[in-house]
């Protein structure tokens, strides 16, 4: 991976260093550049320019109901300080946190199962199953987690006809991380399966042939393979789950509510876009050190690789 | 970060300026004013639903206009799209009455002339409408009402375990209060169980001992739900008990079938309110006439009060008249038979308070301490 990495930067370098020459400006190597011009500029008009917008909207005003340039810190210290968004931010990093060691401890092993266990066939017909779900409305699918879960739903139902029940499924804990492993669950295990996929099996029969059964087989030399891919499926559920809005609305009743409803609520009451915008940087914030924290994890095994060579 | 930047030289002042209040635009509800000069259309602003074909169809064909609705959800948005567009995009603005003074005082509607609307055809009640007037002048007319108090799972409860707000603290509601997610009707509720009258004009002793109350609720408490998932949440059985909430969600739902009921507690209930106002700078000044005079009229009395979305009370005793007599099963089931018990009962018996904006406190404050009940 580094190395393919470094080759890549290698010709990036090459192909700027190009087109620096007139000469060359004509060639069909400008077209690769020019051909990225778009995504950049797409980039910088779709990504770039709403996130400083939404810095400096932090510092703005709302003045009857119209937001209105203005520099005050007011909006940050009224949000940061407040018990209310305290609370949400504590309870959403957690409910996230949850839903990523959920998320990595079900997705291994149902990849590890799908990648070594099952056919060619049947293992393309589970990665198909698994990526029809994200085609399909994310908000339908809470919609049904709504009936089978309600007091009178499906799956209390069938608890009562065995004797238990009825069962507070809807409204809680437990129903929260139901609709957001909903969410990122198929993610978590298509990214781990196809990682396994492509793990050099020779690796893991010269462990067999070595005499390792099959935990430390799992252990040292499948776990060290996918330790990236891992990382990958931890930081994706962990972002889908800490930004998501349905889930926590829908299956919990917002109660209690997390920083996306928090932010919905200061918009609702009072135009308040500013206060808002600061929830949403406070988040971005906490999602750069998630998402710094999963390439530290998956590079520190590499570094570490190199330094013993 | 250099906390000076957006104070830095004027030019790029000037450029953030003008970059953001473009990104401004596209980030808030602005209505596009393509249509606020043809004579054809008329620009309405208003809640959902309330441009339906059954509703302004007739007017429409009689008059060779089109209605365009642009439509809001929830007062706040309503003030928010109104100060955002400019003058002339909306010609007629419908309003829940306690909006109406901020209307008024930023000057966004017009005086409007009593003799110009069937005011007379009103119950006695309403012909006067506080929330309405201002300094004797007529700035809104009245459309539609309705009643907030608790709505309870028929099943779970009799209507004399929920003769009183008390109810919602009791041991049998407990993980079974839903509420409607607006501060609103909900803490106006729990300010009439504190006996306060009129509920949103307390003092800060009041208020706190409001606060607290409410934030003794949070262990009865099943979730805060959205106007969708209120009604979901009072059919799968979520929610047994909500306060603040009225007809115009359980008599859809038990027409459907569903368990449900809303009564006036012994502490009383809210009242909404809906009026049609003219928007100051409108072209169509009499177009904007016609079509509140047409929605006062009997025939769109009727239709208000008998649309499928929400059901509706009519403040027009014409209205009742007609629907009575083309629908009289309608108007059992709405409660406005002209003999017998009907909607006019509770406001008679004096039970109704308006649904009013907090009076002696801050909008934020009664918001902000909503917030913290539901994160608690």
């Amino acid at each position: 991976m580094t190395a393919a990495s470094v080759t890549t930067r290698a010709s990036a370098i090459r192909r700027w260093s190009w087109l620096s020459r007139p000469r060359m400006a004509g060639s069909p190597a400008v077209l690769p550049a020019m051909l990225s011009l778009p995504v950049v500029l797409w980039q910088a008009v779709f990504f770039a320019a709403p996130l400083v917008f939404l810095v400096v909207v932090t510092f703005w005003q709302v003045r009857s109901f119209r937001l209105e340039p203005a520099f005050v810190l007011d909006n940050w210290s009224r949000i940061l300080f407040s018990a209310t968004f305290q609370r949400a931010l504590l309870h959403t990093f957690a409910v996230a946190s949850t839903t990523t060691v959920l998320a990595v401890a079900l997705a291994f092993p149902a990849a590890y199962t799908i990648a070594f266990r099952l056919t060619p066939r049947m293992r393309d017909l589970a990665v198909a199953f698994l990526i029809v779900p994200i085609f399909s409305s994310y908000m339908l699918r809470i919609y049904a987690w709504q009936i089978v879960l309600s007091p009178e739903g499906m799956a209390n139902a069938v608890l009562g006809s065995i004797g238990i029940g009825p069962l507070p499924l809807l409204g809680g804990a437990f129903s929260l991380q139901v609709g957001l492993l909903t969410l990122s669950l198929p993610i978590a295990v298509l990214i781990l399966v196809f990682a396994m996929a492509g793990i050099d099996r020779t690796l893991v029969e010269a462990a067999e042939n070595l005499g390792c059964r099959r935990g430390r087989v799992i252990l040292h030399v499948v776990v060290p393979s996918v330790r990236p891919a891992i990382a990958l499926a931890a930081t994706t559920s962990f972002l889908l789950a800490f930004g998501d809005y349905i889930s926590p609305l829908f299956m919990t009743g917002s109660k209690p509510p997390t920083l996306s409803i928090l932010i919905v609520d200061t918009v609702k009451s009072g135009s308040q876009w500013p206060r808002a915008s600061v929830i949403g940087v406070a988040m971005l914030v906490m999602l750069a050190l998630a998402l710094g924290l999963g390439q530290w994890l998956a590079r520190g095994r590499t570094a570490r690789r190199e330094d013993a060579r | 970060m250099r906390t000076s930047f957006p104070m830095g030289d004027i030019s790029r002042r000037s450029f953030l300026k003008a970059g953001v209040a473009a990104g401004a635009l596209a980030a808030t509800s602005r209505w596009s004013p393509a249509d606020a000069d043809d004579p054809k259309v008329l620009n309405y602003l208003s809640w959902p639903g309330n441009a339906d074909p059954y509703l302004v169809e007739q007017f429409e064909k009689e008059n060779g206009v089109k209605i365009r609705i642009k439509e809001y959800v929830g007062g706040d948005q309503m003030l928010a799209v109104i100060n955002q567009s400019p003058p002339g995009s909306f010609d007629v603005v419908l309003a829940d009455a306690e909006y109406m003074h901020l209307l008024h005082a930023a000057d966004f509607v017009e005086e409007l002339d009593p003799a110009d609307y069937p005011l007379k055809d009103f119950w006695p009640e309403f012909q006067n409408f506080p929330l309405h007037w201002f300094d004797g002048k007529l700035y809104g007319v009245m459309t539609d009402f309705g009643y907030l108090g608790l709505s309870y799972n028929t099943k779970e409860f009799t209507p004399k375990e929920v003769a009183s707000y008390a109810a919602l603290w009791s041991d049998k509601a407990k993980g079974k209060v839903g509420f409607f997610d607006w501060y609103l009707p909900s803490m106006g509720s729990i300010s009439l169980s504190n006996g306060n009258r009129p509920p949103f004009d307390i003092d800060e002793a009041k208020f706190e001992a409001m606060k607290e109350k409410l934030f003794s609720l949070k262990p009865q408490a099943s979730g805060f739900y959205t106007i969708a998932d209120i009604f979901s949440s009072l059919t799968n059985g979520r929610a047994q008990l909500v306060p603040g909430i009225g007809e115009w969600i359980t008599l859809g739902l038990r027409m459907n079938g569903v368990p449900v009921d809303t009564i006036i507690p012994e502490e009383g209930g809210l009242q909404w309110t809906e009026s049609l106002s003219i928007v100051k700078g409108t072209p169509k000044r009499d177009l904007a006439r016609k079509f509140i005079q047409y929605t006062t009229s009997p025939e769109g009395q009727v239709k208000m009060a008998t649309k499928v979305d929400n059901k509706k009370s009519i403040p027009s005793i014409a209205g009742w008249k007609l629907l009575n007599q083309t629908m009289p099963k309608e108007a059992e089931i709405l409660r406005m038979t002209l003999t017998g018990p009907n909607v006019m009962d509770e406001y008679k018996a004096k039970k109704i308070q308006f649904r009013q904006l907090p009076k002696q406190q801050e909008i934020a404050d009664w918001n902000d301490a909503w917030s913290e009940f539901k994160s608690l």
